[in-house]
């Protein structure tokens, strides 16, 4: 598929399937445990991600908040995020966020595969 | 003894006030009632007729304690002509005459017994209500946190499939099984969500206009394996009926009902009907099960609730208490009725308009 995902998740079950799943679906992908540590990430990568798979409770920098921060930046601001969450109030978060999209815990991998592919033949603003 | 009377504050109406002599018998009673007795009763009995115990030592302790401090004031059980306890509020002053020189004791009583009843109800209610709201918030952080490893579960569960599907069918079987009962894992913990959301008032529904027969259908369809494996077969009649609903939730709806109809109903027919019906849109579910007990007919909607003995089937009791929520939430109605010779039907009924749109 080509997508290079940034997968913000702070379980470690959690982040390393779904590093598998995208590897799987041919996509690059790296994960980091909070949204401190992702936008490290972004601040230092040459390259930037497809799209980020966004956890919304996480410990040092939750999703809302990397969100906010990261819709603020000209670099990596217009990159599209994808949250999701065990909550099924995911969905009004994600209007909140103005999310390119939103997923319910337990993942379910086609919908998964679908968005990844759907946000990957989108060309990125530039 | 009466040049001191005076000085006491004036009593309440329901204050008993007995003289007592310097022995501790009662020598007058002066106003009010007390716990069923009556003044020819107690006049010329030591005070300790009032105690649990007619304990005189005690009584003796509390008269030397007023006489010392000048006054003794105390909250305990008193006994009822009957014997029974109840709670009283005491307050005894010594009387004394223009020498100073003791003369006896006066002695106010209250009884508190309604005061301490409604007082005790009041804690209770805090405490109940504390409670269920403990219980709101621990099912609430349950659910999600069973849902954190069910989620890596899952996916890797979704990943070996997948890997094996090429390879193995066999085993590609055998964790499609897995997954299945990963599903209904997170389903439950999703009942047990939508029980605290529900309580808590968190419960809100995302209104969008949709098609309930294409809803129904899409269930149908999802459910077609479950249907199976139930050995009903589902007859669907669906005319579209345009309407304002939270789909997610009312698929959620239509799944508890069928999912019932498998339940209860199975090996046998199950009719699934969707049409307009003067103002209301209309869904029907139609098992061949047992029936439900005209006793249990209400009970059925209730949380934690089954017709039936939980031994016999499991879940947890919650699909219709769901089910009548989000119904409800739309402005609609769900009802049962058995239906001879055997079988239950489950109308749904819901305003093809919400009240805020005729205006």
């Amino acid at each position: 598929m080509g997508a290079r995902v940034l997968v913000v998740e702070d379980d470690h079950d959690i982040r390393e399937s779904l590093l598998d799943v995208l590897h799987s679906l041919g996509c690059e992908a790296v994960g980091a445990p909070n949204g401190r540590a992702a936008m490290e990430i972004l601040h230092t990568s040459t390259e930037l991600p497809t799209f980020i798979l966004l956890d919304l409770m996480m410990p040092v920098m939750d999703g809302r908040a990397f969100r906010e921060e990261q819709r603020r930046s000209e670099a990596f601001g217009h990159v599209p995020v994808v949250v999701y969450s065990a909550y099924r109030e995911v969905v009004d978060v994600a209007r909140d966020l103005e999310a390119a999209a939103w997923l319910e815990k337990p993942i379910d991998m086609q919908k998964l595969r679908q968005l990844a592919s759907a946000l990957t033949s989108v060309p990125p603003e530039i | 003894m009466q040049t001191t009377l005076p000085q006491l504050a004036a009593p309440a109406t329901d204050d008993a006030i007995f003289l007592l002599g310097l022995d501790g018998v009662i020598q007058s009673w002066s106003a009010g009632h007390v716990a069923s007795w009556r003044p020819e009763e107690v006049i010329g009995c030591h005070f300790s007729i009032f105690h649990p115990n007619g304990d005189a030592e005690a009584c003796a302790e509390i008269l030397a304690r007023a006489e010392r401090d000048g006054r003794y004031a105390e909250e305990g059980w008193r006994r009822r002509k009957d014997g029974s306890p109840y709670w009283a509020s005491v307050v005894i002053t010594p009387l004394r005459d223009a020498a100073g020189a003791l003369r006896g004791f006066a002695k106010v009583t209250r009884d508190l017994h309604e005061r301490r009843r409604l007082e005790q109800e009041r804690v209770q209610l805090v405490e109940a209500k504390e409670a269920i709201q403990t219980r709101d918030e621990f099912l609430s952080i349950v659910s999600h946190e069973l849902k954190t490893p069910l989620t890596a579960l899952q996916l890797q569960l979704q990943i070996l499939r997948e890997r094996l599907q090429g390879t193995d069918p066999q085993l590609a079987a055998r964790a499609d099984r897995a997954l299945r009962s990963g599903t209904r894992l997170t389903d439950l913990v999703e009942s047990l969500l939508d029980v605290s959301r529900i309580a808590t008032g968190r419960f809100e529904l995302n209104l969008e206009s949709g098609d309930l027969a294409e809803t129904v259908r899409i269930v149908g369809d999802r459910l077609s394996e479950a249907a199976l494996r139930a050995g009903c077969v589902v007859a669907v009649t669906a005319v579209p009926v345009p309407l304002s609903f939270d789909k997610l939730r009312m698929e959620q709806a239509i799944t508890n009902l069928l999912s019932n109809a498998f339940k209860y109903g199975a090996g046998a027919p199950v009719q699934l009907n969707v049409r307009a019906e003067a103002t209301d849109a209309v869904l029907e579910v139609r098992d061949h099960g047992p029936g439900i007990k005209t006793a249990d007919m209400e009970r059925i909607f209730a949380r934690f609730e089954r017709g039936v003995s939980s031994r016999h089937y499991g879940g947890l009791g919650l699909g219709l208490y769901v089910t009548r929520q989000i119904i409800e939430g739309h402005g609609g109605t769900v009802t049962a009725e058995n239906c001879p010779p055997t079988g239950a039907r489950f109308a749904v009924r819901l305003p093809l308009r919400r009240k805020e749109e005729l205006h």
